[in-house]
């Protein structure tokens, strides 16, 4: 099931056990250090953390290239910079 | 006449009005503590018995606030 | 770029989640420095809360000493700091508060001779005193020195507040020109304040000089928002450069500060009391 995504992936940070909101501050500190374009990999939990994380980041504009369902259970997202 | 006077429009029966006699209609207890703005520009407080009001003129009371001190 | 640790994350985690702040919005807040001129009824509040976003450098200036009858509304002062000088009291609140601050406090009299060199250190100013001298001091100071601030009143019932960018917005004295006469101004034991009031002008304060850091929003620049807690009607009024301001107009007749006398109420000259 871990379907592999032909893209660079510039920056990776791995979440789960973590909760909404502290996730998504996470998240938005790894975009932080990235230039415009690069793709950060973020690993979330199932259930909230999946179903939140995603939404916030299209808010503010950048760009979910990819959802993909771990072996685990988590979930991998893939989020190119703005 | 009318006027608007703090956002809120008011008619008045005078043809001659100044900045003064509108103090002293909207019942101003201080006018020393209120600064008064026409259109958009502050009014200098000596000119207040001399400058007379138009029709649809805007003005604003504009007070002084300090604080309550201790 | 700041490396915030686990605990500033956490710390600060509502404001990063925050569009408009963000993981940037808040490096500029830990490395803003911010003067609060007065620590009473409105610099009290601004101060706890700059503290709590985790403003880098705070300045209290106040030369006075906490009183018994303060603590109905200058919430930085405990029963247990009667007597202590008010930026000592604000200190150990906001770093109570926020260890990290670095605070600066200024346990004197701001006059035309010390105010530009003090402010001059500082990214944005909070004036919430209570005296005109005052007032009139720091617009035309933070105007010489092209500082931005905000001016904060209030009086029994009512608040007002406007922020100043200089030579973008209408300044103080664009407004109200000079001092009243020291003689109209409401005694100080006669007018009172509801205590609250000094929490809701001080925090919108407060949330201008965060605007101002983090570039978020909309400042109360050539605007006069005041509101009368009777009803809790806001107004804004919108304001205008004055062409004949005496200090940013086209032709400036104030070019040195000025102390203007303080008025009754046994207030000592020049004194940076705070409302
Ligand atoms: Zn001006």
């Amino acid at each position: 099931m871990t379907t592999a995504i032909k893209t660079r992936i510039d920056a990776s940070r791995d979440c789960r056990g973590i909760g909404c909101p502290m996730n998504l501050v996470y998240t938005k500190v790894e975009l932080s250090r990235l230039a415009p374009g690069q793709v950060l990999e973020v690993i979330l939990d199932h259930g909230a953390p999946i179903n939140n994380v995603p939404r916030s980041v299209i808010r503010e504009a950048h760009e979910i290239i990819g959802q993909n369902r771990l072996d685990d259970g988590a979930w991998q997202l893939l989020i190119r910079k703005v | 006449m009318h006027i608007t006077v703090n956002g809120e429009s008011k008619e008045f029966n005078q043809a001659e009005f100044s900045i003064a006699d509108l103090l002293e209609e909207a019942e101003v207890d201080s006018p020393e503590m209120v600064s008064v703005q026409v259109n958009g520009s502050v009014i200098d407080r000596s000119h207040y018995a001399d400058t007379t009001l138009k029709d649809d003129d805007e003005v604003d009371f504009l007070y002084f606030m300090g604080g309550g001190r201790r | 770029m700041i490396e915030f640790n686990e605990e500033q994350l956490q710390r600060y985690s509502r404001h990063i989640l925050l569009a408009d702040v963000g993981v940037e919005g808040q490096e500029k807040l830990c490395r803003a420095k911010v003067l609060i001129v007065g620590a009473g009824g409105l610099g009290a509040p601004v101060a706890l809360y700059l503290a709590a976003a985790g403003v880098g450098t705070i300045g209290i200036a106040d030369a006075d000493s906490v009183e018994i009858s303060n603590l109905q509304r200058q919430i930085s002062h405990f029963h247990h700091n009667i007597g202590d000088a008010k930026v000592d009291s604000a200190r150990e609140k906001i770093l109570a508060i926020n260890p990290e601050i670095k605070v600066n406090t200024y346990y004197e009299y701001l006059r035309a001779d010390n105010i530009r060199e003090i402010i001059r250190d500082y990214d944005f100013v909070v004036e919430g005193t209570d005296n005109f001298p005052t007032k009139f001091l720091v617009n035309d100071a933070c105007i010489m020195e092209g500082i931005p601030f905000s001016h904060g009143g209030i009086l029994r019932f009512d608040g007002q507040a406007m922020t100043v960018v200089p030579g973008k917005s209408a300044c103080y004295r664009c407004v109200f020109r000079e001092p009243p006469p020291p003689d109209a101004v409401p005694s100080c034991s006669q007018a009172g304040v509801l205590g609250a009031i000094a929490g809701m002008l001080g925090t919108i304060q407060a949330a201008e000089a965060l605007k101002f850091i983090t570039g978020a929003g909309e400042l109360l620049t050539d605007t006069l928002l005041s509101f009368d807690a009777r009803n809790m009607d806001f107004r804004k009024t919108r304001l205008h450069c004055q062409e004949n301001c005496p200090i940013c107009g086209k032709n400036p007749g104030i070019h040195e500060l000025i102390d203007y006398e303080h008025g009754g109420c046994g207030i000592k000259s020049s004194k940076s009391v705070a409302a």
